[in-house]
């Protein structure tokens, strides 16, 4: 483009300006209707509008009170733990006065309890399928990252076979969900 | 130099890292917040422009800023995150104009690998987290309550352990994180995670991306209802989203390091790459579908580090490379097809990689050539102190006594004439047609005697004022009007006028008071005071400037200043200044609508007071010292704020900053007399009298530094000056990019010191680069030459093993090549070591004698060496003793052994520092700076017991200096006055890659102790902004060990003593038990070393 315009005033003919116009240029097609709120509004921006004051704090920089931040220092493992045994606590403790028994609800419970150490180790998703995830509610991607012991163990709560590949366990589970 | 270090900043951080937009002042402002390593600017948007709010001190090196609106806050709060993992949350609190800290705390763990990409610190768009990334593995997450309070932070375990970028999802019901991440096969990858706060803990994202282009590495999340994220690779540019939507485009090959969003939609982004071209990003898209991508080219800019759309189509640019901008976007290409339209460019010196003090006058006054700004944005900066004239005209003329400009009517905006007072006569000056000066009349003055003041007065009148009488000279007929004669037996000794008000004294004491009446000289009033009168004022600082109520006049024999009250002229106040010394130029003015008294002695001294304009009272007496010869002084204006010059041997501008007096010297020798001289030929121009000269000059912007910008499109590396040949050599590289492949080529180029034009240009081999430059002599040759020290980096070799030494003559401004020494390594550093020549080559020390052959050359011949090092980067040296800078052994002292022609290590330094710079201080004590930020000092040990302790370099000082230094330099930026005590301290320049310039001064004891003192005292009445702890900031700190700094003092924090309230400063005298004028004196002689 710059060739162009380079041999456009080098040319002597100034009647074919209309190639070189911006449509050309590539940009400026989307560089109208920039945001607007009022600033650099005035014809020339000045420089000189006064110069910096250097703050110096003379006054309290305690933050309120409860924020200092501090890191939870319990390590990450033993945290889950406690989350874990809490969350099931308080599941136990509302689950029995709610008389909501619904057959996949108690399975998805017992489930729990079975697997609760092993899905510590996993570290993920089993945190929130803790207490209120049932099997259906496992998506393609969650199964997949499930262990095939863990499958297995899905399979056996819904009575259905648990041999195979994990493919086929994941395959046969979903289909049961679906 | 002592060992009691007392370290300040000359020249603040310039280099920007990061830069924001919000409502941070209030809800309908517009803020630009830059940081600047450990500063925060706060800018304000108005329709003029930028306009400067705040420059924040902060003690930590800034990692990241945000800006933030919590929910039901009508402004917004900025997160800043240091790299030491502290982190503060700030408010604006507008009524007091104060920071609030809303929140701060620390958020290091004990155990975790520091990132290897940066830290990462990103604001959930909802408000809900902040989440902070500062360990391989380790996501950090610091919650939001409803209330919008933080709640304990914790960890959450992240598999990804290189990750590149992290950012929040927009629109997303749970919060949830978007990560770029480099596999252990180096693919990169995104993956997304919802944060289960509840569960403390990541749930498997909504989608994944793998495999993306190999050079992806930043990550632009696009606002809700797009939502999605933007992947910027180095061919690629990549949208995808949760609804699998995917879009990439190819672009050019560039390396994207900044991009800003235009639009609150985020449809259009900006994004700048690592050559400074900007480009546009346009995101189609049909109601909430993203349809394509589109990348525009749109101009060049400096190189840059953060993009910041502000309003209406104006951008700033932050750099780290070359100056930050402020540039246009126009709609409509330029002839060269750009859409960028540079406003404004702010001056950045980072990253100083080198630089060499250059003493032109030979006045020991340094100015500082630094090495600044990478590959095309590369410059040489010239950083002086003090306040430059730029000689229009001068005319030789011998014996001026007095000088003062006219108009040609009293409301002309120009002066006209230009009135030269001699012993016998005064000659006048006029501006003619061709704007030139030539001699003319002025027929009512009296053309022969010598004037002692002249004014233009109101009515076209004009004053002159000589021994015998007053006239009052009609401007248009030039004649004549009124005249008053001085009464017999007396004669006036000086005066002073305004517009309407002439006050003059006469032998005997005689005060006499005129005032313009009519056309007519009325006399007011007179006054006989009991001693001589040595000088008077009556410049009006009221709301009338034609008319003053206060007069100030300085008297013999008892040393003092008095204000008197016009047109009664009754005694108001009389200030004793002590001494013996006898006044001999008074003035009031008003800098900044502050009213100053300045009373200036005859031996160099100045005092100023602050002046109650309506009842005359003089508070906050100081004194300082100028020169050694009697000062006059008068004002004059420089972009329409006035500012007092004070001529003397040491001539100076007094101008107002921050409402405190600042004085900045002129680069002039001697200065007899000078007045403004503004003509429309040369506008704001100052006429000024030297012995036997009268010249004509513009004054420099009035701030304390200067710098001078020489773009050299190229990065140089190495600098030198050698004052012989007058010229400065330096080292320097340029990238070639051609379509095919990259390459540099490297050069030694050679500039006048002067003129700064380019004289010769040496290039280098192939691979060949340039690693260290000296100016240096031999023994047995008076010849002065350049030592190039070269090495040949290889593609294939990790270290070079190949380099060499070159010596250059300079004849004719070329650079004469005359001897040329191979080496077996890289010359890291050269030094001119009694009469021969210290290399550092590799792991060795080597020393070269200059021999001359038989043919009449010369040549380098090796005479001894020294091994034992990792890599010696840098030396120094001085007698026979020679220090060394490890690249990780920290610092050794070696001794060169005349007899046995041998060089031995005397001691080291047992600690691993990885050096960047060294210097010795003394004989005894040498300084280093290291790679965590920190500079130390070690001791020689001669003293010691046992070979043991003497085998040791002691340390005796370290400090946490929170910036990269790459060079230590001895010199002074400012003019040193051998009479003064400051002038005895001696001073180390260093240079750091965000663009500092600094001092180190070695203080007396004494001195150290006193302002050790201050400094604790200070430390509990200025607070760290965002409560972060001065102590822990400048504690020593790197990897291996964190230690309280001491024998080092942190001369920024003790010079905010002189921004401090009153009332603060007398509570800090206080608990000091010195009193304020005391303290204000001792710290504001320490702000005279920079």
């Amino acid at each position: 483009m710059a060739a162009e315009e380079g041999s456009g005033r080098g040319g002597e003919k100034k009647s074919s300006p209309a190639p070189t116009k911006p449509v050309e240029a590539g940009a400026a097609k989307f560089l109208s209707g920039m945001p607007s709120r009022g600033n650099f509004s005035s014809g020339s921006v000045s420089s000189n509008l006064g110069g910096f004051r250097v703050y110096v704090c003379e006054h309290s920089t305690e933050p309120p009170e409860g924020q200092v931040i501090q890191t939870d220092s319990t390590n990450i493992l033993i945290r889950h733990l406690q989350l874990k045994l809490k969350s099931e606590a308080k599941d136990a403790g509302s689950r029995t006065p709610g008389e909501n028994t619904r057959g996949k609800r108690s399975a998805a419970r017992s489930l729990d309890v079975n697997n609760s150490a092993k899905r510590a180790n996993l570290g993920t998703s089993s945190g929130s399928s803790a207490h209120e995830e049932t099997i259906s509610g496992f998506s393609q991607h969650t199964l997949q990252s499930f262990t095939v012991e863990r499958l297995r163990a899905l399979l056996r709560q819904s009575g259905l076979s648990t041999k195979g590949k994990k493919d086929e366990l994941i395959t046969r589970l979903r289909e049961s969900q679906g | 130099m002592s060992v009691w270090n007392y370290v300040v900043t000359a020249h603040k951080p310039t280099s920007v890292s990061h830069s924001c937009v919000g409502n941070f002042t209030s809800p309908n402002q517009l803020n630009l917040i830059i940081a600047k390593c450990t500063r925060i600017e706060i800018h304000l948007l108005t329709p003029q422009g930028l306009q400067p709010m705040l420059d924040v001190p902060i003690y930590g090196r800034i990692a990241t800023i945000e800006l933030f609106r919590p929910h039901n806050e009508p402004q917004d709060f900025l997160f800043i995150a240091t790299e030491r993992y502290k982190f503060c949350v700030l408010q604006w609190d507008a009524e007091k104009s104060e920071l609030l800290t809303r929140a701060m705390g620390d958020v290091s763990d004990r155990i975790g690998r520091p990132t290897d990409n940066g830290q990462i610190g990103i604001i959930d768009p909802d408000c809900r987290l902040i989440g902070l990334h500062l360990y391989d593995g380790l996501f950090k997450v610091i919650p939001f309550d409803n209330k919008g309070q933080l709640k304990e932070a914790f960890n959450i375990r992240l598999e990804e352990l290189q990750v590149l970028d992290i950012k929040f999802l927009h629109g997303c019901v749970k919060p949830t994180i978007v990560v770029l991440y480099q596999d252990n096969k180096d693919a990169r990858h995104v993956k997304t995670y919802e944060v289960a706060l509840k569960e403390k803990d990541f749930v498997e994202g909504p989608w994944s991306q793998n495999n993306l282009d190999n050079g992806a590495g930043l990550l632009i999340p696009v606002p809700a209802p797009l939502g999605g994220v933007i992947i910027i690779g180095e061919e690629t540019i990549v949208y995808c989203n949760a609804n699998a939507t995917f879009k990439a485009i190819p672009i050019k090959q560039s390396i994207i390091r900044a991009y800003g969003r235009v639009d609150p939609d985020g449809s259009r982004y900006l994004l700048g790459d690592n050559t400074g071209t900007l480009h546009l990003l346009v995101l189609t898209h049909e109601r909430e579908r993203v349809t394509g991508l589109k990348v525009e080219y749109l101009g060049e800019t400096s190189i840059a580090s953060s993009i910041s759309y502000l309003d209406n189509g104006v951008v700033y640019i932050g750099s780290r490379f070359g100056d930050s901008q402020l540039v246009k976007l126009n709609l409509q290409a330029d002839a060269s097809g750009s859409f960028v339209e540079v406003l404004e460019q702010y001056v950045n010196l980072g990253p100083i990689v080198d630089f060499c003090v250059v003493d032109l006058d030979r006045q020991g006054q340094g100015q500082v050539v630094t090495c600044s700004g990478a590959s095309k944005d590369g410059s040489l900066r010239v950083v002086r102190n003090g306040i430059g004239i730029n000689e229009q005209a001068s005319v030789e003329l011998q014996g001026i006594k007095g000088l003062w400009s006219l108009k040609s009517s009293f409301n002309d905006p120009y002066d006209m004439y230009l009135v030269v007072s001699f012993i016998s006569e005064t000659r006048f000056l006029a501006m003619n047609m061709e704007d030139e000066l030539e001699e003319t009349e002025i027929e009512g003055f009296d053309a022969q005697t010598q004037t002692l003041f002249c004014q233009n007065a109101i009515n076209d009148l004009l004053i002159q004022v000589t021994a015998n009488s007053v006239r009052l000279v009609s401007c248009t007929s030039r004649e004549l009007v009124d005249q008053w004669n001085a009464p017999a037996g007396f004669s006036v000794n000086v005066a002073s006028a305004n517009a309407s008000q002439v006050l003059l004294a006469t032998g005997g004491g005689h005060l006499v008071y005129l005032e313009i009446r009519d056309n007519k000289l009325v006399e007011v009033k007179h006054a006989q005071l009991e001693h001589e009168i040595s000088c008077l004022d009556l410049n009006p600082i009221g709301d009338n400037p034609q008319y003053s109520s206060l007069a100030a006049v300085g008297m013999w024999t008892d040393i003092s200043v008095r204000i008197f009250s016009l047109p009664d002229l009754e005694l108001i106040r009389k200030e004793n200044l002590g001494g013996e010394i006898v006044p001999r130029s008074v003035l009031l003015c008003t800098l900044e609508g502050v009213s100053y008294l300045l009373c200036a002695l005859g031996d160099g001294n100045l005092f100023s007071f602050l002046l109650n304009a309506s009842t005359g009272e003089l508070t906050d007496k100081k004194k300082v010292s100028l020169g050694t010869q009697p000062i006059s002084l008068r004002t004059f204006s420089s972009k329409g704020t006035s500012h007092v010059f004070a001529s003397s041997d040491r001539p100076t501008v007094i101008y107002s900053s921050n409402k405190k007096l600042l004085y900045s010297n002129v680069n002039l020798k001697e200065v007899n007399h000078m007045c403004p001289f503004n003509t429309a030929a040369f506008p704001d121009s100052l006429a000024i009298a030297k012995e036997g000269e009268l010249s004509i000059g513009t004054i420099d912007d009035i701030q304390k530094l200067h710098i001078r910008t020489i773009p050299l499109k190229e990065q140089a590396r190495r600098i030198c000056h050698q004052e012989q040949s007058r010229t400065l050599a330096f080292c320097s590289f340029k990238y070639n990019q051609t379509s095919m492949e990259e390459s540099e080529s490297h050069y030694i180029r050679l500039l006048d010191h002067q003129t700064f034009e380019f004289l010769s240009i040496y290039p280098l081999d192939q691979y060949e680069c340039g690693c260290s430059i000296i100016s240096c002599s031999f023994a047995d040759d008076n010849n002065v030459y350049y030592c190039v020290g070269t090495a040949y980096v290889l593609p294939e070799e990790n270290e070079p093993s190949k380099g060499r030494i070159l010596v250059f003559a300079v004849e004719d401004g070329r650079l004469q090549l005359i001897v040329e020494k191979e080496t077996k390594g890289a010359v890291y550093s050269l030094n001119a070591f009694n009469g021969k020549l210290l290399a550092a080559i590799n792991q060795k020390i080597q020393l070269y004698k200059w021999m001359l052959r038989e043919d009449g050359t010369h040549e380098l011949q090796s005479e001894c060496g020294h091994h034992g090092h990792i890599l010696a980067l840098y030396t120094q040296t001085r007698g026979d003793f020679i220090v060394v800078g490890d690249l990780m052994k920290s610092i050794s002292l070696l001794v060169y052994k005349h007899e046995e022609s041998a060089i031995e290590e005397r001691a080291r330094d047992y600690n691993a520092n990885w050096m960047t710079a060294v210097e010795m201080l003394d004989d005894e004590v040498y300084i280093g700076a290291e790679n965590s930020y920190n500079l130390f000092t070690v001791r020689k040990n001669s003293d010691a017991a046992t070979d043991d302790e003497r085998a040791r370099l002691e340390v005796v000082g370290e400090y946490h200096l929170g910036e990269f230094v790459n060079r230590l330099r001895h010199g002074s930026l400012v003019m040193r006055l051998p009479d003064s005590e400051i002038g005895q301290i001696p001073t180390v320049i260093f240079g750091t890659i965000n663009g500092v310039i600094g001092i180190i001064a070695s203080l007396p004891h004494d001195q150290y102790v006193f302002l050790e003192k201050l400094q604790s005292t200070l430390v509990k009445f200025i607070k760290g902004v965002g409560n972060l702890n001065h102590e822990q900031w400048r504690a020593f700190h790197n990897d291996k060990k964190t230690a309280e700094a001491r024998n080092f003092l942190d001369g920024d924090l003790i010079e905010s003593f002189l921004d401090l309230s009153r009332s603060k400063m007398e509570e800090v005298s206080k608990a000091m038990g010195v009193s304020v004028e005391e303290l204000s004196k001792r710290v504001e002689e320490l702000t005279r070393l920079h």
